[in-house]
């Protein structure tokens, strides 16, 4: 008896392993991807070219930070969430009115940061924003304070 | 009476559209991720108020030990040793791409010391926006402003 070959090519794609292959890049982007941070407080810096505005220390409110993290106000020690408190009155007189944070250099980054971060705050919480804050260098505070 | 048989059913699970499922969620990954310059593993500054950095800004981190690493943004950071190396690395960044915003990366318990060395460095180098790159507090706000 002569048997026939099946002879039939199927015309068809195999497709089975593309799922496979697709969901192990999936699972590779997802192990490598890292979710960055990638937002923070912005400081607009003033231009060097400019003439440096004299500020008369007595017009201004000046915010040292310490060593330790305390912070002292117009020579005054005051809480964090003291601050805007403070400045509602003069800042309600003059909304111009400078302020500048002087951190100790021993003192924490975190501290400046967070004292920068209860200003910015400040159309929030007492409705007036702080235009006019300044973070002098220390080398701007020796060639221009002394 | 014309009764058929009970046709026997294939058990398969149809999985045409399963690839395009999933190649769908490979270009949404491919799309959206982007390549981190700088891996310094730091405890940020939690704040309330946080802008969104610019994709491409410059980066500067300091870690805990104060060890600082420069990215113009487009590349991978490498160390340098002081702020001074600094200033020469943004003056290199602000002349080929003026306006080029600077990310300070920074360790809350770095010695505000090293910030003020850098920040110094920025200004000289004529930059004109830096961020504080910083966490989320409990509260979040929108919102920013001119400093």
């Amino acid at each position: 008896m002569k048997l026939e070959r099946d002879t039939k090519v199927s015309d068809e794609i195999p497709t089975a392993s593309m799922a496979d292959i697709a969901f192990l890049l999936i699972i590779y982007f997802m192990i490598t991807t890292t979710f960055a941070a990638t937002q923070g407080l912005d400081f607009q810096l003033p231009d060097e070219q400019d003439e440096t505005p004299l500020v008369e220390k007595e017009e201004s409110v000046l915010i040292e930070i310490m060593p330790g993290g305390q912070i002292v106000v117009d020579s005054q020690p005051m809480e964090l969430d003291a601050i805007l408190d403070y400045l509602k009155p003069r800042l309600e007189r003059n909304p111009l009115k400078p302020v500048i944070i002087r951190p100790d250099p021993d003192s924490d980054y975190g501290h400046m940061v967070d004292v920068f971060d209860e200003l910015r705050q400040a159309e929030d919480k007492i409705g007036i924003q702080v235009r006019n804050i300044s973070i002098p260098t220390q080398r701007e505070i020796e060639a221009f304070w002394y | 009476m014309d009764l058929h048989a009970s046709k026997a059913r294939e058990a398969v699970i149809p999985t045409a559209s399963m690839a395009d499922i999933a190649f769908l969620l490979i270009i949404f990954f491919m799309l959206t991720m982007t390549f981190e310059v700088d891996k310094t593993r730091v405890t940020l500054p939690e704040t309330v108020v946080r802008m969104e950095v610019p994709k491409k800004a410059a980066y500067i981190s300091v870690n805990e030990a104060g060890a600082i690493r420069v990215s113009s943004g487009e590349e991978l950071s490498v160390t340098v040793a002081s702020t001074e190396d600094v200033l020469s690395f943004a003056a290199g960044v602000v002349a080929s791409q003026p306006g080029k915003e600077f990310v300070i990366k920074a360790d809350e318990g770095v010695p505000y010391r090293t910030i003020d060395g850098i920040i110094d460095s920025l200004k000289r180098a004529r930059v004109e926006v830096i961020y504080l790159l910083s966490g989320a507090e409990a509260t979040e706000l929108e919102g920013g402003g001119e400093a």
